[in-house]
């Protein structure tokens, strides 16, 4: 009753209640203040009602019943993206970096009679286990699991850890006289003659042979090494170790130099494509003009390399010849050497940027990666020219890399010397066996920007080691690093690439997400995980190729064409746009 | 029994031998075929109005080749990887500066119609694939030659820009997509990516002759680039930049004393600054020709002469290896070429090719059927009209016979963009100042009307005129568009170009034959001569101003608009809060509020309903509100300061 009674009260003053009536009394009130002011009502005691108010709130609620309009009208699509599943990943990425298992397998190769004592295995095994502490840290091995195999005229025994995949009698002591590449298929086929699917196991075989000839190593073109000579048993177990750890775990790269798994980047691009585009250039056709059937002879020697490396990358091959395509740093001439000597210091400005139109390809489109591969005719006045090493020596390829760019090769025509006479305008053909030559030192270079060595030297080995080569210029234990290198890389930078797109997204929170970003984020996730699951079974070259699919993936959905055409707004923009 | 088997043993031998050899033979000759070819060549002409023109030809082929687009030779790799990507059969791309003259020049020579473009960039392309792919190729295309050419081409890629012809343009089958750019400016920067696609760029040969400041001095200048590709032939790549200059000739020292001499002499080192010193070293021919026009050659019989190098009208500078006579239908010598062998030069001898006249003399080009030019009529920027006239150069009366019911036929292509909005139904003919009926004049006529934002408009048409027609005119009526306000382009207020339109003249052919009895004499430039030469010429570009909205106009309504919504809400707000009435008796009663100050007024005014005036002259008047205002004003700036930590956070 008391609140009509206010409403009541409030009524009796001559103010309308529509807002609009309202307005109309404010223009009509000011002209005579004081002609009103004789006849006024007595000025109110009490305070306002709740008219007012709920007029006022109802002009307020207008507006908040319109807001989730306006809210609704201005939304835009957001898809949602896993940034659990991102952070998980990089936790777990973190806390156990991708390490694959693989397997040592010693053989024993016993020349003596009898039927060795199992015991002999285990106690072996066991010595060997030992010795894994030597592993360095940034290996991407993980668990090793040690075999041996004892071979004598008698039979075999194994180690009872694993089941061996030693043909026995297939091979033996008196077989290791042999030539080295015969031996070495032989060694492959005792073992099974396959490179295996699942787990990596490295075999390496110790065959007792006294010929006094003294001990030597020999690593194989597969997954094996075999020692030749009089050494007793501690002696092997070392060897074992050493050529294990060294090699087949860490290619031979030492502490301190910079190599595969030393946080050298993999020239390879973001979408898994690499073009080797192969240019030989005339420094100055005048003088002679050389060109060089590489259609035939380069395809032949390098698609094995492709083929090896595909996992890791998809390889194109192209080659172009170009002409009138000067270097741009000075050589001086030396009369002791007879010729032109370019020093170490003059190299970062051989390649002529402005002359070497050695372009980059259609076929090597988006984030594929071109690696240049250039061999450089001297003119004759140049000519011959020679790359001088820092110790005053001359370089034995004549070449040099350029990481992530490339390598030049400075190839001296057959007949240059000093003085030699401008040829005028002859067109020759390098000769296949030069050409074979020249590739060769490309595979090279190829093995160094892959972070390989390219050859190597038995550096602290106390005995005398030599490497065969194979003729897809990667060995098998190569590979195996490659692809354990390259899934661990790729995870990496497929995790961090997925984490900035994530705090990117909740960053801007105005930003459009598309459904297809949120598609490629699951997708690249799967494929993560999927190469997690690989690595944890020691498969290499599967983990490599879906950590390079997760890493594209990554990439197409950070560079999503439509990330980048957003026309971000901020909050303020937003609001004075809206107000229009 | 064994001397006989033996000897047929050998004799099998050698047979087989002799077989291999051959094959080897057959395989060495075949594989020489297929190589990779490069040729350059230079045609320099006088032109009657006493400037040269210079006409670069280069061609680049590949054979068709498994390993196409991967490894090369000579020829370009991007290229070879453009047409593989692309599937193309056909594409030309030319980037032009000034306008060819037609009356001046020429208009009835390979030159004009083959060499002659638009200004700014045209590009059409045929694909080799099916219909429903080409438009997605196209926008493809033209990024990619964008990026290779250093020029806007990708604003080809949006659909209101390039058409579809069918017959006007050139016969095909739907697989042709044309577009133009006629603002395009064109300089160095186009130039230097088209001169990297020669294998000695513009370091040896006849592209040594590309000094930049003469080349770029002169009236036109058009560089092309044209590839055929198929199955069969491989690609071939003609690269062609043909340039008029005024050359550079000392006065006085070059003319004659007697003075009257219309014709300057020249030399290459006038036009060019630089002489010609060797070949391209991977070229397989290198020539430079010069030609001396039908014209010339009739002075030169009038004056009793034999056409040579050396005759009583002019003198070339140095004599020729070669020379070449044209011989039209009627096997009357029309025109002669001299040919320079670059071989046969070096950098201690080099070629400086140069006329010199010994007369003054004046001569003109022979020119097409009609001269084709177009215009705008009306004004405002409302609605206007296209003309274009045709107006007879009296070549017909040298050529047909002009009987009564003779004609001459003239295909029209042009394509409007869609914001000048053409009513086909208005075209209108005037022969001779009369009116005519459509269908007398217009024997086919095709148009695919424009789409707003989507289609511009393209019209291929084929007219009859007959032959004694001195002058034809046809208009059409146009509406001008609006655009969206970001759909104007930089200095919108210059107006919109809408591209020139092709005029060809199917009964006229301008090809050139020379007959020649050495058959290794092969010249790609004379074998372009040879090839299909329909007379065309492209009429000018127009220059249509539009509306142009007020560019502010946005922020203008921003204003407006706020400025409406504060006073709505200023006034709304004022009119329920306060009460007028009560105000007045409140400050009748307080007489002393005459002796406050203004601000403790004003705050009186904001805070007076609530202040009674009993109480307010017992406390403290102006502290109480003062103090509350301070407190406001901490509250709004912790306010302001916290948003502004949170968002930005």
């Amino acid at each position: 009753a008391r609140k009509m009674a206010e409403i009541a009260g409030d009524e009796t003053p001559p103010l309308p209640s529509s807002s609009g009536a309202e307005e109309s009394s404010l223009l009509s009130s000011p002209p005579s203040p004081t002609a009103i002011s004789g006849d006024e009502p007595p000025p109110r005691t009490r305070k306002p009602g709740t008219k007012r108010l709920v007029l006022t709130a109802s002009v307020l609620l207008s507006f908040l019943v319109g807001l989730p309009l306006l809210l609704k009208s201005t939304e835009i699509h957001r898809s949602p993206l896993p940034s659990d599943a991102i952070a998980d990943l990089s936790r777990r990425l973190q806390s156990h970096p991708p390490s694959f298992p693989c397997g040592l397998h010693a053989v024993f190769l016993r020349s003596g009679p009898g039927s060795p004592v199992a015991s002999l295995a285990d106690q072996l095994e066991r010595a060997i286990s030992t010795q894994h502490h030597l592993l360095p840290a940034s290996s991407t091995a993980g668990n090793i699991s040690v075999s041996v195999t004892i071979q004598s005229g008698g039979g075999c025994t194994s180690s009872t850890a694993a089941a061996s995949p030693w043909r026995c009698g297939l091979l033996t002591a008196a077989d290791s006289v042999r030539d080295d590449e015969v031996f070495d298929e032989l060694l492959h086929s005792a073992l099974g003659g396959r490179d295996g699917d699942g787990m990596k196991v490295y075999t390496i075989v110790i065959a007792e042979d006294d010929d006094g000839k003294g001990t030597r190593v020999v690593i194989g073109k597969h997954r094996h090494a075999w020692v030749v000579g009089k050494v007793d048993e501690a002696e092997a177990l070392s060897l074992i170790g050493n050529v294990f750890i060294k090699y087949f775990m860490n290619g031979g790269i030492e502490e301190g130099e910079t190599g595969i798994g030393k946080g050298e980047f993999m020239p390879v691009g973001s979408d898994g494509n690499v073009v080797l585009s192969f240019s030989l250039l005339n420094a100055d056709p005048n003088d002679w003009v050389y060109d060089w059937e590489f259609k035939n002879i380069g395809e032949r020697i390098l698609t094995p390399v492709v083929e090896a490396l595909r996992p890791v990358a998809d390889i194109n091959i192209e080659s172009q010849v170009l002409y009138h395509t000067p270097k741009s740093s000075y050589s001086y001439s030396d009369d002791k050497l007879g010729g032109n000597v370019l020093s170490m210091g003059d190299i970062p400005f051989f390649v002529n940027s402005n002359e070497w139109h050695l372009d980059t390809s259609i076929s090597a489109t988006g984030r594929s990666k071109v690696l240049q591969f250039v061999v450089y005719i001297p003119s004759a006045r140049e000519c011959p020219l020679y790359l001088q090493l820092p110790d005053g020596e001359l370089s034995k390829t004549n070449a040099f890399i350029s990481p992530m760019w490339g390598g030049v090769v400075i190839w001296n025509p057959p007949g240059c010397s000093v003085g030699s006479k401008k040829a005028h305008g002859t067109r020759r053909q390098m000769s296949s066996q030069e050409l074979m030559e020249t590739l060769e030192i490309f595979i090279g270079q190829l093995r160094q920007l892959f972070g390989l060595k390219p050859n190597y030297h038995a550096q602290g080995m106390d005995v005398a080691t030599k490497f065969l080569v194979s003729e897809k210029g990667f060995a098998q234990w190569e590979l195996d690093l490659l692809y354990r290198h390259h899934a661990c890389s790729n995870l990496l930078s497929c995790v961090a690439t997925l984490e900035s797109l994530s705090s990117l997204v909740q960053s801007l929170p105005r930003m459009i997400v598309m459904d297809e970003i949120g598609r490629q984020v699951e997708l690249s996730l799967e494929a993560a995980s999927l190469a997690q699951r690989n690595a944890t079974l020691g498969i290499g070259d599967s983990s490599a190729v879906s950590a390079t699919r997760a890493r594209a993936l990554a990439e197409d959905a950070f560079f999503h064409p439509s990330i980048m055409s957003i026309s971000y707004a901020s909050v303020e923009h937003y609001f004075a746009i809206y107000m229009e | 029994m064994m001397p006989p088997s033996t000897a047929r043993r050998l004799c099998f031998l050698s047979l087989l031998l002799l077989l291999l050899l051959l094959a080897a033979a057959a395989s060495a000759t075949a594989d020489a075929a297929a190589a990779e070819e490069f040729t350059e060549e230079l045609l320099l002409r006088p032109l009657p109005d006493r400037k040269a023109l210079a006409h670069f030809h280069f061609r680049s082929s590949a054979p068709p080749a498994s390993a196409a687009g991967r490894h090369h030779h000579l020829f370009p790799k991007a290229i070879s990887q453009l047409v593989q990507k692309f599937h193309i059969s056909e594409l030309e791309l030319s980037f032009t500066q000034g306008r060819w003259n037609y009356e001046q020049w020429g208009g009835y020579d390979p030159m004009s119609t083959n060499n002659a473009k638009p200004p700014g960039v045209e590009l059409w392309a045929i694909f080799d694939l099916p219909l429903a792919e080409i438009d997605a190729t196209w926008k493809n295309l033209t990024h990619t030659l964008s990026g290779l050419f250093c020029a806007s081409i990708n604003f080809l890629e949006s659909s209101t820009a390039f058409s579809a012809p069918r017959w006007g343009f050139k016969l095909n089958e739907g697989n042709l997509r044309y577009g133009a750019l006629p603002r395009e400016a064109v300089c160095t920067e186009n130039l230097t990516p088209w001169l990297k696609l020669l294998p000695c760029r513009d370091k040896a040969g006849i592209a040594s002759l590309l000094y930049r400041p003469s080349v770029y001095k002169g009236y036109y200048h058009s560089q092309k680039l044209k590839l055929k590709s198929s199955q069969s032939l491989g690609i071939i790549l003609d690269q062609t930049l043909t340039v008029v200059l005024q050359p550079n000739t000392v006065s006085g020292k070059q003319l004659h004393s007697t003075g009257g001499q219309l014709q300057p002499s020249w030399s290459m080192e006038h036009l060019f600054s630089k002489k010609l010193s060797g070949k391209c070293l991977v070229s397989k021919s290198s020539r430079v020709f010069v030609e001396i026009e039908k014209g010339i050659v009739d002075n030169v019989d009038k004056a009793g002469s034999d056409v040579s190098s050396n005759n009583d009208l002019f003198v070339l500078s140095t004599a020729p290896d070669r020379s070449l006579k044209e011989l039209d239908n009627l096997e009357v010598q029309s025109s002669s070429l001299y040919e320079y062998d670059v071989n046969n030069y070096n950098s201690d001898k080099p070629l400086n090719v140069g006329i010199t006249w010994k007369l003054p003399l004046i001569w003109s080009c022979t020119r097409a059927p009609y001269h084709a030019s177009r215009f705008l009529m009306g004004s405002g920027n409302e609605r206007g009209s296209i003309a274009m006239s045709f107006l007879s150069t009296g070549l017909d009366k040298q050529l047909v016979d002009s009987s009564n019911d003779c004609s001459i036929k003239a295909v029209v292509f042009q394509v409007v963009p869609w914001y000048v909005k053409v009513y086909y139904h208005s075209l209108e003919v005037f022969i001779d100042g009369n009116s005519k009926a459509i269908s007398e004049v217009v024997d086919k006529i095709h148009v695919t009307p424009s789409e707003d934002k989507l289609l511009p408009g393209t019209m291929e048409m084929l007219l009859k005129f007959p032959c004694s027609m001195q002058l034809a005119t046809l208009t059409l009526d146009f509406d001008k568009g609006f655009l969206h306000i970001d759909e104007y382009p930089p200095d919108a207020n210059q107006g919109f170009d809408i591209p020139s339109a092709l005029v060809s003249f199917p009964e006229f052919n301008s090809s050139r034959s020379y007959p020649e009895a050495d058959p290794l004499f092969v010249s790609p430039l004379l074998e372009n001569f040879k090839e299909d030469g329909v007379v065309k010429s492209y009429t000018e570009v127009l220059l249509v101003p539009l509306t142009t909205p007020d560019f502010s106009m946005p922020y203008n309504v921003i204003t407006f608009t706020c400025t409406v919504l504060a006073l709505y809400f200023g006034s709304l707000l004022n009119a329920l809060r306060r009460r007028i009435g009560e105000e007045e008796r409140g400050l009748k009663k307080a007489g002393i509020l005459n002796k406050r100050g203004l601000i403790p007024l004003l705050i009186a005014k904001l805070r007076g309903q609530k202040v009674d005036p009993s109480e307010s002259e017992s406390t403290s008047p102006a502290s109480l509100p003062r103090s509350k205002l301070l407190l406001k004003v901490v509250f709004v700036a912790v306010v302001a300061i916290v948003f502004h930590y949170l968002s930005n956070s």
